[in-house]
């Protein structure tokens, strides 16, 4: 199970090295869903199954789907993936660099960080995370209010951008 | 340094140089910022889980609340460019047309 975390954890830096190498966004955005993928499976592998689930759908389904189409403003006709010469230079200097930093920080490789919550207690009747989202809704309801509004906010600053009318940033119409 | 740490902070430090050094596209650029957000979720959900502070289980959705904002105001702008200069590359941002 802890070989398992860990290959998680390496594919989770190899989906972000795709990413910031910089590929064409079709790629990118796929690097970005592997990633996506395997965070899920690092926080089911810590015991947060509800935030995994919440990544999932929120992350995954609702933002990437929306960059996964936008991509289509970014067509061109000859895709670079990583194979190209420019974006498997960065590959492999991303690679280097990520290597030479866990050859310096060897230590305390092993420690404790691969116990689950809620592993170690009874049987009880909340789980660890689910118990503390709830929590958003009873003191933190101030903090809710407010997400509300600024999700409001940015719906109206969206509308504002894509106006047009050749008096905002949209110039051309 | 436990792995755990290690990938996460390597994860961000990675989505950074991808945002810095980015090449053609705006919507690789946002991509990267994007990577950022989902390497931060990891961190803060972590943080909940392995100290057992539930209570901090909050912050990674209210993040992921803030971050969803950030993204549709960043597509909003790519929109923006790619309906005034006909595409997103950078190297057609060039402030002496309009």
């Amino acid at each position: 199970m802890t070989y398992f975390v860990f290959l998680l954890l390496v594919a989770l830096i190899v989906g972000l090295i795709a990413v910031a190498s910089n590929p064409t966004p079709y790629f990118a955005a796929l690097g970005l869903v592997v990633a996506a993928g395997v965070g899920c499976g690092v926080l089911v592998g810590c015991g947060g199954s509800f935030l995994s689930l919440v990544l999932f759908l929120i992350y995954l389904g609702g933002m990437l789907v929306v960059f996964a189409y936008s991509a289509a403003l970014a067509a061109e006709p000859f895709p670079e993936a990583w194979g190209s010469r420019s974006v498997a230079g960065y590959v492999s200097v991303y690679f280097a660099g990520v290597a030479l930093m866990a050859g310096l920080l060897w230590g305390g490789w092993y420690e404790g960080s691969w116990v689950t919550i809620d592993g170690l207690k009874e049987f009880s009747m909340l789980r660890g995370d689910v118990g503390g989202v709830a929590m958003m809704y009873s003191f933190g309801g101030a903090m809710l209010v407010i997400c509300a509004w600024v999700l409001l906010l940015t719906l109206l600053v969206v509308l504002e951008l894509t106006r047009g009318l050749s008096r905002g940033t949209l110039r051309a119409v | 340094m436990t792995p755990v740490h290690f990938s996460f902070s390597s994860a961000f430090i990675l989505g950074l140089m991808g945002l810095a050094f980015h090449r053609t596209h705006l919507l690789s650029a946002l991509l990267c910022l994007e990577g950022i957000i989902l390497s931060l979720f990891i961190a803060l959900a972590l943080w909940a889980l392995q100290f057992e502070s539930t209570s901090f289980s909050t912050a990674p959705i209210l993040l992921l609340a803030f971050s969803a904002c950030e993204a549709s105001a960043g597509l909003a702008l790519l929109v923006a460019t790619a309906r005034t200069h006909g595409t997103d590359r950078l190297q057609n941002l060039n402030l002496l047309q309009c």
